[in-house]
């Protein structure tokens, strides 16, 4: 059973897959949150290209088309500047919401 | 911040690229897809089996589609530019709809527009002059009330008081009222023919303070008001350049004389200075106040602190408001009056910003323009009121189309969102064809302003006001287009959006019940149009009625023979009277002319002094607006051809003496003396509405005339016995040879008193004084006539639409009849009687409102002085009452059963299978 995507953690997690790979295709981009994940993340169409947008229009990430291997025309995506920035800002963010989830679920009642 | 920035401007871009990101996007899910179908090949699908997995997996690809849309650009504006352009393509599909909207909305808003055009023109436009908005007019308010243009009017010594002890103008300028001039203009044409000129006396910084630089030569010098008689110099209006010297530059420094004296002309005002006069002309030219003397011969305006000939414009300091400069005004005047003695004192001296007509802000004016203002906007809602019907007639059309919206999973609010964009684009357009229409309307009038003054002033007369549109006038068509539109868009908009999809899907017309509701909305919008195109019409009517009996109205006088001789003497008292009997007496011994003497002209506005009847001694009983009133000199009536019934006229003595005697006019003796003889009795008048009762004898009966004003028969008069203090105009009769008797008249001025030529003016009562009136009245009906067609044909339009709607409903029940056997006149009978209903309700609405703006307009006439536009055309005229009811009637029925009748002879099978 695919869990859903938390709002506002798909932007991270788009970021984070292109600083680490570097420039994607927006299918590769799913599919590696789906083998990360180990299939439980299912990322729909209709939630990946508006974030896709949205970050591209924030200035953090920007998309130019290329060809793939098999020779297809493809919209290729790579962080910026910027996006480094807000990764980090977001990183940061994430980890201290996800800690302070942890506490409260780790602490003895 | 910055990345919120960055995706305002990229959504912005957005809207305009739409369509490459769309392709974009396009390019990437067919990639998607792509991939995707390799990589369920390669888990061994087949290729069809791929594909169809694949396509499933990617999930609703229209939705994914939408929803990239709505993230990349900005939602609202994204809707409205698809609203925008669904709604240019219904109304390309659907034109002829469009364009009556249209031309509906734009004589609706073009009807107001040029109503506030004018309005903005008198009242709201700041002059001329740089900076107007802190340029203010003073303006005294009297102890005894009196309103009016005199209130601006103030002495040169009082000017030059508040000039030297004021501290908180940085200008302080006075202008004259305009002053009359016999001038020999040698201009290119250079004829010698004198004419008379107006011009304005102004203090040497006029212009300088206003900012207004000469449009060629120069304008006056600071100093060039200081010493009497000093400064022989003028500056011309833009217009009269153009109109006496053809635009020409070398005009600097030649000479042009004004009564004899050579004066050189130093500048040209700029074209759009046009003056800062109360009347709505522009002056021929200005000259320096210290030229007072030299251009109004025989008199002294500079030195008496009494004489009210200018007004005071000026401009505040930046740092002072308008409350303080206010109080310290009124200090300085009263002040100043303190040293003097007058008639009548100044209570208090306001500022006003300066508009060009002055008192815009008197409550009577207003009043009057917020008549005006509703009766226009009457029009409008008619207007409205048929694009609502319009469009709820329609409603069959797209309310299938809505329901398929509402049912696909569009919201309300959004399906109401987008019907009021379509209204409001209707408006718009609407609104800026009327802007276009009231811009030619404007113009239009202002020709014909411009002409019907130069005709009756009888010299070239340039119009002042500058009705060009401003950006008030173009914010006030656009508002009134938006409201336009919400308000006729709101009610279909609510009820086509109304979620009964089931009933609305199928076809609307099998639905009886369902069409119910929405007829009442209609209806009622019917009954409202028929109600104001009922009470345009009554009004109209009435005024029509008016304007016939106006054409032939009889003054009972003579006009035609009569001419006013109306003098400035001076305001020396003594020699003032001096000139004007010496020259009475010499008209006297003109032969040519059949009968001369003086008192108050006719046409010449109202006197109306409080009365009290009965023997004198008590101060009790005294009424206002009871009686007219006018000074009338021996001879009097035998020069305007008024008959003497009985009694005697004044003798010479009395006429000299200021003897308390008084000719009454028959209605005056009847309404005072009932049933008794009037002769010798008395009556006591407050001449100067002072509370001092002055008694008069009555020693004759004069024949009833329509004396004061051509709308009535004065309901009561009184002629007096001229007081000896005053100088009144003269009344010539010139009998049957007008030709021979008019130059004798100016050859008998020119040899006792030739310095009163320029200060003369000759009248005709005819034309310059009855004729006015009865262009007035056609004027008046004319634009009744025009409104209420307007209001007529708009709402006969509305109703014909709504009827042929609603028979198209019922064209299949109607077939069902026919086949069934029933007559055809049974059936066109109950089709046009439900139509009839909202026409009669409204009919009668409108008749009781046109009945009680009726009773309002008379109710006005218990004032002996005040006029009856509808010159004696009775409140509940039946022949207008009747006469409308039976034009709208007919109208309404031609409008309903045009369309029945079509429905009648449709075939009954054709009918049948309508469905």
């Amino acid at each position: 059973m695919p869990i859903p995507i938390l709002q506002g953690t798909l932007d991270l997690m788009i970021l984070r897959t292109l600083a680490t790979l570097g420039p994607r295709h927006a299918y590769a981009i799913a599919t590696r949150l789906e083998q990360v994940s180990d299939e439980l993340l299912k990322v729909n169409q209709g939630t990946l290209y508006p974030a896709l947008v949205r970050l591209e229009q924030n200035g953090w990430i920007k998309g130019t088309w290329g060809k793939t291997e098999s020779n297809r025309e493809a919209k290729y995506y790579a962080v910026t500047k910027a996006g480094l920035r807000a990764m980090e800002e977001e990183t940061q963010r994430w980890r201290q919401l996800a800690g302070v989830v942890e506490k409260l679920l780790t602490e003895e009642p | 911040m910055r990345a919120l920035l960055m995706r305002t401007i990229a959504k912005l871009r957005n809207l305009w690229l739409s369509h490459r990101a769309d392709d974009e996007l396009e390019r990437e899910i067919a990639l998607h897809v792509a991939l995707l179908e390799e990589e369920y090949q390669r888990r061994g699908l087949s290729e069809e089996a791929a594909r169809t997995a694949a396509r499933r997996a990617l999930g609703g690809i229209e939705q994914a589609r939408q929803a990239h849309r709505d993230q990349r650009s900005i939602l609202w504006l994204e809707q409205t530019r698809q609203d925008l352009r669904h709604a240019c393509r219904t109304f390309a599909r659907n034109p002829g709809f469009a364009m009556l909207a249209v031309v509906t909305l734009a004589l609706g808003i073009g009807v107001n527009t040029t109503l506030f055009t004018a309005y903005d023109a008198v009242a709201l436009k700041p002059l001329p002059v740089a900076d107007a908005a802190r340029v203010v007019r003073m303006e005294r308010w009297f102890v005894h009330g009196w309103l009016g243009d005199m209130q601006y009017g103030f002495s040169w010594p009082e000017y030059l008081y508040c000039r030297e002890h004021q501290g908180v103008f940085s200008d302080v300028v006075a202008a004259s009222s305009p002053v009359r001039v016999l001038a020999v203009v040698s201009g290119s044409g250079g004829q010698t023919q004198p004419k008379t000129l107006e011009g304005q006396l102004v203090s040497g910084n006029y212009f300088r303070s206003f900012g207004v630089d000469a449009g060629l030569g120069r304008t006056f010098g600071p100093d060039e008001d200081r010493a009497p008689g000093a400064d022989p110099v003028v500056v011309l209006s833009y217009a009269f350049w153009q109109r006496e010297f053809h635009g020409d530059s070398h005009v600097i420094g030649k000479l042009v004389k004004l009564n004899g004296a050579p004066y050189s002309v130093i500048g040209v005002a700029p074209q759009e200075f046009t003056g800062t006069s109360l009347l709505p002309r522009v002056p021929d030219f200005w000259a320096p106040a210290s030229m007072q003397a030299q251009l109004v011969r025989g008199q002294d305006w500079l030195h008496q602190p009494a004489d009210y000939r200018f007004q005071i414009l000026a401009r505040l300091k930046p740092e002072v408001g308008l409350k303080r400069a206010e109080a310290e005004t009124a200090a300085l005047i009263r002040q100043f009056s303190a040293s003097y003695v007058t008639r009548e004192p100044t209570r208090t001296v306001t500022l006003e910003h300066t508009a060009f007509f002055g008192n815009t802000e008197d409550p009577r004016f207003e009043a009057s323009v917020a008549a005006l203002m509703l009766i226009v906007a009457m029009v409008l809602f008619v207007a409205c009121a048929n694009v609502a019907n319009m469009l709820l007639a329609r409603g069959a059309v797209r309310q299938r189309e809505i329901s398929v919206r509402l049912a696909l999973g569009a919201s309300r609010s959004r399906v109401i969102r987008q019907l009021i964009t379509e209204s409001v684009l209707l408006s718009l357009m609407g609104g800026v064809a009327g802007l276009a229409l009231s811009v030619g309307a404007t113009r239009l009038l202002r020709v014909a302003v411009t002409q019907m003054l130069t005709a009756q002033l009888g010299s070239d007369f340039v119009f002042s006001l500058n009705l060009n549109p401003d950006a008030r006038v173009l914010a006030y068509a656009l508002v009134l287009s938006v409201v336009a539109g919400v308000v006729f868009g709101l009610s279909p908009a609510l009820q086509f959006s109304k979620p009964e999809l089931a009933t609305s899907i199928r076809d609307e017309s099998t639905s009886f019940g369902h069409r119910l509701r929405r007829s009442r909305l209609r209806s009622l919008l019917i009954g409202g149009q028929v109600a104001i195109s009922m009470l345009l019409l009554t009004c109209s009517g009435l005024l029509v009625r008016g304007l016939m009996k106006s054409q032939n109205a009889d003054p009972g006088f003579d006009t035609r023979q009569v001419f006013l001789l109306l003098g400035d003497y001076g305001d020396n008292a003594a020699t003032s009277l001096a000139r004007f009997h010496r020259l009475f007496d010499r008209l006297q011994d003109v032969s040519e002319v059949a009968s001369v003497s003086y008192g108050r002209g006719p046409m010449m506005g109202t006197w109306a002094p409080p009365m009290r009847i009965g023997e004198p001694g008590s101060a009790e009983g005294v009424e206002q607006g009871k009686t007219l009133a006018s000074y009338a000199s021996r001879d009097y009536l035998k020069t305007l051809g008024i008959a003497l019934l009985r009694g005697r006229d004044f003798t010479r003595q009395e006429t000299t003496s200021g003897a308390q005697v008084a000719i009454v006019s028959e209605a005056a003796a009847r309404r005072f003396w009932p049933g008794e003889d009037a002769l010798g009795k008395h009556f006591q008048l407050d001449l100067k509405f002072t509370g001092k009762l002055t008694d008069f004898e009555v020693v004759g009966i004069a024949q009833d005339v329509r004396f004061t004003t051509l709308t009535r028969i004065d309901p009561a008069h009184v002629y007096l016995a001229p007081d000896p203090a005053q100088t009144y105009p003269i009344l010539i009769n010139v009998g049957a040879n007008q030709q021979a008797a008019l130059p004798a008249v100016w050859k008998a001025v020119n040899q006792v008193d030739a310095d009163l030529l320029p200060d003369l003016s000759l009248w005709n009562v005819e034309t310059m004084l009855v004729h006015p009136q009865r262009t007035l009245a056609r004027v008046m009906a004319i634009f009744a006539v025009l409104l209420a067609l307007l209001a007529l044909s708009l709402a006969g339009v509305g109703i014909y639409g709504v009827m042929a709607y609603v028979v198209s409903q019922r064209t299949q029940e109607i077939g069902i009849r026919m086949a069934l056997g029933a007559r055809a006149s049974d059936v066109l009978r109950s089709v046009a009687l439900r139509g009839l209903t909202p026409v009669a309700a409204g009919m009668a609405i409108g008749l009781a409102c046109g009945a009680a703006a009726s009773a309002v307009l008379h109710s006005t006439l218990s004032f002996a002085g005040s006029a009856d536009f509808l010159y004696g055309v009775r409140f509940y005229d039946p022949w207008t009452f009747a006469g409308i009811s039976c034009f709208l009637v007919v109208v309404s029925l031609l409008a309903s059963l045009v369309p029945a009748v079509r429905a009648v002879r449709v075939d009954p099978m054709i009918a049948l299978r309508y469905e």
